[in-house]
């Protein structure tokens, strides 16, 4: 009870012990119970971070990984080619020159034709005179 | 009743964390309505409070590999985080700090008089959603959560005698709220 002194009349306002009833009713009393589709939010969210949690305990193995990584290639099938290229590589590297042998001759045979030939130079003694001729050619004293 | 039930918090934040769905939907039902109560109390505002209950469970459930048993009880660290998530809330809805917040005059008698509410709790939460923002989460805080001054002064960013002030004048102004409503309260004259 909380009165006024002046006027015996009850005073227009709580007591402390009052409004510490309704603090203590407050602090006691058990909340309603969530609305369904909030709940079921809420669930939501903990099973996905969930999922995190267990795909971070349990790092992926080592065949897992290079699942993972050949995938990356386009699978099994960009696998088949990858192994086509290389055994295709191998045989190439096994097999004489054939064909393309022939075409690196016809594309250097203009080479084998250069003039002066080394055979020349070497007849001609180029290649063979003394020091003091090389350095007299240099100095443009040569033929 | 299934077997997560009887177990408490820390136990069953455990079981969460290595996957077990059911503890969590345990947590959910017996921490959340908590924190949204709270949360609404603190806001006024059911979508708000929605929010900020999702997002403090959702912390709940990032840390719940890492959480230490026997230290803080779940219950009180997701009440810690509702109440810092609630007051960023109040201080972005103002565009200013809580504590820069100009106060109101007090509400109309007629707001008191509309209220329809019969019970004491009805009652109580009628009386703080017209209350300023910073009596009414220094009020909560204090006397509903029980929280310590230097606590609350902490989470509103002011000092400790501005919390103990602001409780007195939210406690004042709540009994004058309610003042009208002793017989029904159930309190004699």
């Amino acid at each position: 009870m909380n009165q006024d002194p002046k006027n015996d009349k009850p005073a227009e306002t709580l007591a402390d012990a009052e409004l510490d009833a309704l603090f203590a009713v407050a602090r006691d009393e058990i909340a309603e119970p969530l609305p369904v589709a909030f709940h079921a939010r809420l669930m939501a969210d903990a099973e996905a971070m969930a999922a995190q949690h267990v795909a971070n305990a349990n790092p992926p193995g080592v065949f897992a990984r290079l699942a993972a990584m050949l995938a990356e290639f386009g699978g099994i099938p960009g696998l088949a080619s990858v192994s086509a290229a290389g055994v295709a590589g191998v045989w190439i590297g096994f097999s004489g020159p054939g064909v393309t042998g022939d075409l690196v001759a016809q594309f250097w045979q203009g080479a084998a034709t250069v003039s002066p030939t080394v055979s020349t130079w070497v007849d001609d003694r180029l290649l063979t005179r003394s020091d003091d001729t090389l350095l007299a050619l240099m100095a443009g004293e040569g033929e | 009743m299934t077997p997560a039930d009887g177990q408490s918090d820390d136990m069953l934040l455990q079981r969460y964390a290595e996957g077990d769905s059911a503890a969590a939907q345990v947590l959910v039902s017996r921490l959340a309505p908590r924190v949204f109560r709270l949360a609404k109390r603190l806001l006024q505002d059911a979508t708000e409070a929605e929010d900020v209950t999702q997002e403090a469970m959702l912390r709940l459930w990032q840390i719940a590999p890492n959480w230490e048993a026997g230290g803080a009880q779940p219950s009180t660290w997701l009440h810690r985080v509702a109440v810092n998530l609630a007051t960023d809330r109040l201080r972005r809805r103002r565009g200013v700090g809580l504590d820069t917040i100009e106060e109101p005059d007090d509400p109309a008698p007629s707001a008191v008089e509309t209220m329809m509410a019969t019970d004491r709790q009805r009652a109580l939460d009628d009386a703080l959603a017209l209350l300023p923002d910073r009596q009414r989460v220094a009020v909560v805080l204090r006397h509903i959560e029980g929280l310590t001054n230097p606590e609350i002064a902490a989470t509103l960013g002011v000092g400790v005698e501005a919390v103990e002030s602001l409780t007195a004048r939210g406690k004042r102004k709540l009994a004058d709220l309610l003042a009208g409503r002793r017989e029904e309260l159930g309190f004699d004259r």
